[in-house]
C-alpha cells in the first residue's frame, strides 16, 4: 500500500489502510504484520484447523455468516483481488468458490481482468463502465456445458448458442453497447478486461 | 472394469538433460506466446526442435531472453534464440522486431484474415498441420505465455487444449503447468520432485465428472465426483513419485514448479 503513495510516510499509509479483520491459517503472515495490525485493533480470526477450504472461502463465509455491523440487507458485494494469477490450482479453487457461493455478488479483480458470476436463475443485464473497462470480455460455461445461451450488446452475439469446453466458448469477445443482456441454462463466467489508464 | 491404454506424463523438459527412457522419447515444440518469459524458458528452448512465436510473443523473446544473460551481449542472445517461425495477426510484434528476425531468416507466416481463432490455437494447428521436418509421431507442445494476463485469454487458451485433446500440450508459467488428461486414457504421470511439486490440482473444466480415481495424492479420490460448484480437487499434494488418473471425462492435471 505505502507503494501507491511513494510522498507519504509509509506507516501513515499503513494506518490509514488498516483492515478490520484478518483471517486464515496464519501461515503466511508475517509475525511483525500480525502484530502491527493487531496493535491497531484489527480482529484476528485464527481459523488454522480448517485446512479443507481455501482461504477465500473461509473469508466469504465470515463475510457471510459473521461480520458484524455489516449492512448485508442492501445487497452485498464482495470484491476480491489476489484470488488470480499464482498457482494455478490456487486459481481455478478460487473460481469454485465463486461457483459454490452462487447467491452472493462475489467479483474477482486483477489489474487485467474482473470476473464474476452470472446464475443461470436470472436474465442478467450489464452495464458497462466504458471508462474503466473494456471493450475485451468472455463468457465462459465453466463447469457445465450450456446448451444455449443469447446475449445482446457484444460484437459475437450469442443466439440460443450451444457452449462448453471443447467447443465454442466465448472469449476475445467484444463489448459493442453499453448495455449488455446475457440469459443461459447454466452458470456463466463474466469476465471483462481493465483499461490501463 | 475397463482396461484402458495408458499414457504416461513426465515433466522431462524442466529438467537440464532429458534422461533417457524405454518408452519411445518426445520431440518438442516450444511455442511463445506474449506474456512474460518465465524463468525456465531458455531450458525449454534447448529442449525443443522446433522454436514458433505467436506475434507479440517475438517481442517478448526479443526483449526478455538477454535478460537471462545479463553477461552477454543482446545480440549474441537473440541470434542464438531464433525462432524458426513466427505466425499469427501480426498485430502485436513490433516492426523492427519483425524485421531482426525476418533478416536472420525465421519464417513469418501472416495469417491476419482469420479472426475466429485465438494464437495459440492457430499456431497449435500450424504446428499439427505443417511444420516441416518436425517428427510428429511422438510430440509435445511446450507454451510459455499462455496463462495470466487478460482471464477471457487464458480461458480461450484453456479451451484450446481442450479442443486439441489428441494432442500433447503444456502450458507453463513460473508458478505453474498444466496438461489435458484425456478421460480415453488410463493415466501416469511420474513427478519430476526436483523441479514439481507438491501441490498440484484436478479440474473437471467444462463438464462434471461423476467418477475420478487417483493414486499418489495426500487427498485421493476413489469414484469421487467432481464439478465446479461442488468438489474441485484443488491445493492437493503429491505423495508419492507416481500418481495415476482415471476419470469419466477430460480432467486438466495442474502442478507447482519449483522455485530453484
Amino acid at each position: 500500500m505505502p507503494l501507491f503513495f511513494p510522498q507519504e510516510d509509509a506507516s501513515d499509509v499503513r494506518r490509514r489502510y488498516k483492515p478490520d479483520v484478518i483471517k486464515g491459517d496464519m501461515d503466511s503472515i508475517r509475525r511483525e504484520v500480525l502484530e502491527f495490525y493487531a496493535s491497531l485493533g484489527t480482529e484476528i480470526v485464527d481459523k488454522s484447523h480448517d485446512q479443507d477450504t481455501t482461504d477465500l472461502h473461509k473469508c466469504v463465509t465470515y463475510i457471510r455468516d459473521s461480520a458484524s455491523g455489516l449492512d448485508k440487507s442492501n445487497q452485498l458485494c464482495v470484491l476480491v483481488v489476489g484470488a488470480l494469477g499464482g498457482r494455478f490450482d490456487q486459481e481455478m479453487g478460487n473460481l469454485n468458490v465463486i461457483c459454490r457461493f452462487s447467491s452472493m455478488r462475489i467479483v474477482l479483480l486483477s489489474n487485467d481482468s474482473l470476473i464474476h458470476l452470472l446464475p443461470r436463475t436470472y436474465c442478467h443485464e450489464i452495464h458497462i463502465q466504458t471508462s474503466v473497462e473494456g471493450p475485451h470480455c468472455g463468457l465462459i460455461p465453466i463447469g457445465t456445458p450450456s446448451k444455449s445461451s443469447t446475449t445482446t450488446g457484444l460484437q459475437w452475439d450469442l443466439n440460443n448458442t450451444a457452449m462448453e469446453f471443447g467447443g465454442l466458448v466465448s472469449t476475445s469477445n467484444i463489448v459493442k453497447e453499453e448495455k449488455v443482456t446475457v440469459q443461459s441454462d447454466c452458470d456463466l463466467l463474466w469476465t471483462i478486461s481493465i483499461k490501463k489508464l | 472394469m475397463i482396461a484402458m491404454d495408458l499414457m504416461h506424463h513426465s515433466s522431462c523438459f524442466l529438467l537440464p538433460t532429458i534422461p533417457l527412457q524405454r518408452r519411445p522419447s518426445l520431440t518438442y515444440a516450444l511455442l511463445v506466446l506474449n506474456q512474460n518469459l518465465p524463468r525456465f524458458t531458455p531450458l525449454l528452448w534447448n529442449h525443443a526442435q522446433l522454436h514458433l512465436c505467436a506475434d507479440g510473443g517475438a517481442n517478448r523473446l526479443y526483449d526478455e531472453m538477454p535478460l537471462f544473460f545479463p553477461q552477454e551481449d543482446a545480440s549474441d542472445v537473440r541470434r542464438r534464440y531464433k525462432p524458426d517461425v513466427i505466425k499469427g495477426d501480426m498485430d502485436s510484434i513490433r516492426r523492427e522486431v519483425l524485421e531482426f528476425y525476418a533478416s536472420l531468416g525465421t519464417e513469418i507466416v501472416d495469417k491476419s484474415h482469420d479472426q475466429d481463432t485465438t494464437d495459440l490455437h492457430k499456431c497449435v494447428t500450424y504446428i499439427r498441420d505443417s511444420a516441416s521436418g518436425l517428427d510428429k509421431s511422438n510430440l509435445c507442445v511446450l507454451v510459455v505465455g499462455a496463462l495470466g494476463g487478460r482471464f477471457d485469454q487464458e480461458m480461450g487458451n484453456l479451451n484450446v487444449i481442450c479442443r486439441f485433446s489428441s494432442m500433447r500440450i503444456v502450458l507453463l508459467s513460473n508458478d505453474s503447468l498444466i496438461h489435458l488428461l484425456p478421460r480415453t486414457y488410463c493415466h501416469e504421470i511420474h513427478i519430476q520432485t526436483s523441479v514439481e511439486g507438491p501441490h498440484c490440482g484436478l479440474i473437471p473444466i467444462g463438464t462434471p465428472s461423476k467418477s475420478s480415481t487417483t493414486t499418489g495424492l495426500q487427498w485421493d479420490l476413489n469414484n469421487t465426483a467432481m464439478e465446479f460448484g461442488g468438489l474441485v480437487s484443488t491445493s492437493n499434494i503429491v505423495k508419492e513419485e507416481k500418481v495415476t488418473v482415471q476419470s469419466d471425462c477430460d480432467l486438466l492435471w495442474t502442478i507447482s514448479i519449483k522455485k530453484l
